[in-house]
């Protein structure tokens, strides 16, 4: 193959990383009121569908990606858990709302004070309730961390230490191989 | 020519109101004595109700009529409850129990107190009970044998207060867990909650229970899945 005609290398991870992160399945477990935002975020204005992850699984056995979205009483954690305990390795939380981040505006004794307390949380959204668009930073953030965190051939399960993070994503080369593009570059007219 | 047709239509089609273009409107509630309440309504101010209702159980029954806000209620004795609100419902058609709740009036005598928010459909008058009960004998009769939407709300104060309900027919907790040990709308109930009352999850699948509610603020992770030891059923493999 002519190496003037345009390629990348990459590694089984990062491939395997990227299929992850754009076909994430959310669990979505709505609580509260910020469920109708987590909505508005996998409906067609704001189109979770642009980033793979339109696919909301009600069963948590094909989950990989939980959103709790809204407060979260001692009642209910421990379902919460229960649905967290049955996701398949590997899987990502995403904590969306003040509620579910810290307790909120409900510093009282029904209701957790964070689900960070019984969770191991990714991502956490601010906001009372947050956008739409504050919920697909996440989803961002969590693919990010997948790309970059991950790795299959390291699977921490067989205990070995987790693999320094990559300082940037995959380059992408230049026709010729020999650069990697500028990402001024990218947005540059062609004059040819 | 298009008069003409009109008239024709008229005389022929028999003149009907069309029934689905009426509208009934809600009739406005008119403002009522409004010397301390501005907002209090005429359809809350029944005198003639509590009249009617020392003349049918007599005075220790039926305590004094108190103005409260601009609407009047009335303080009933506890064991004639039933009797009271029967004949509400029956008698004065006060068909609709809007509300029942539950006060922790934090005195020394009769602590607790019952509420009643009747609403009669028809006449569109409300009127409020409230039922006393000292905390040495905490039993309220239920009412749910006159009203059966009370069976939820009894249910939610005997959850919060700790009011039990005789005769209710699955007295049960109503938001809290069923081994949860304190009444939380009790006036000495801490707000955040008494720590070790309430557990978390545990923190791996197989693990113990979670007794501090704030596990995160004392630097505790949960761990990562990947991270977790095995459990045994993992281990017996």
């Amino acid at each position: 193959m002519d190496a003037n005609q345009g390629f990348f290398t990459t590694r089984v991870d990062a491939v395997m990383n990227w299929a992850r992160s754009n076909s994430l399945m959310p669990m979505p477990m709505g609580l509260a009121c910020c469920a109708i935002e987590m909505m508005a975020f996998a409906g067609p204005k704001y189109d979770s569908a642009r980033y793979g992850s339109e696919a909301m699984r009600f069963s948590p056995r094909q989950a990989d990606l939980m959103l709790v979205a809204g407060w979260c009483s001692y009642k209910m954690a421990h379902a919460v858990r229960r649905v967290w305990d049955q996701m398949p390795d590997p899987k990502w939380c995403i904590a969306i709302g003040a509620c579910a981040s810290t307790g909120g505006m409900h510093r009282c004794y029904g209701v957790v004070q964070g689900i960070d307390n019984f969770l191991p949380v990714d991502v956490y959204v601010p906001g009372c309730p947050p956008r739409p668009e504050a919920i697909s930073h996440a989803l961002l953030d969590i693919q990010e961390k997948i790309r970059n965190d991950y790795t299959l051939a390291n699977d921490y399960s067989i205990g070995e230490d987790a693999p320094p993070v990559p300082a940037n994503r995959p380059k992408v080369l230049t026709g010729s191989g020999q650069q990697s593009i500028s990402p001024e570059a990218l947005y540059q007219q062609d004059d040819a | 020519m298009r008069d003409d047709a009109k008239n024709v239509a008229d005389k022929t089609v028999p003149h009907r109101e069309d029934e689905a273009l009426k509208f009934y409107f809600t009739p406005t509630d008119p403002p009522g004595d409004t010397s301390d309440n501005p907002h209090a309504k005429a359809s809350t101010q029944v005198a003639d109700v509590i009249d009617a209702l020392r003349e049918e159980f007599g005075e220790p029954a039926i305590g004094e009529m108190r103005v409260y806000a601009g609407e009047h209620e009335v303080v009933v004795d506890r064991f004639r409850t039933i009797e009271v609100c029967r004949y509400l419902k029956e008698e004065q058609g006060f068909d609709y129990l809007s509300a029942l709740g539950g006060v922790d009036r934090f005195v020394e005598g009769d602590r607790f107190e019952v509420v009643y928010n009747l609403l009669s459909l028809d006449d569109a008058k409300r009127i409020r009970l409230r039922v006393r009960v000292d905390e040495d004998d905490l039993t309220v009769p239920s009412i749910s044998s006159v009203f059966r939407s009370a069976t939820w709300h009894e249910r939610e104060v005997y959850d919060m207060l700790g009011i039990r309900f005789d005769g209710h027919p699955d007295l049960r907790r109503m938001f809290m867990p069923e081994d949860f040990e304190y009444y939380p709308q009790r006036k000495e109930f801490p707000l955040l909650g008494v720590p070790g009352s309430l557990p978390l999850p545990p923190q791996t699948p197989e693990g113990d229970l979670t007794m501090d509610p704030f596990a995160a603020a004392h630097g505790s992770k949960p761990r990562e899945s990947f991270d977790e030891p095995k459990s045994d059923f993992e281990q017996s493999l």
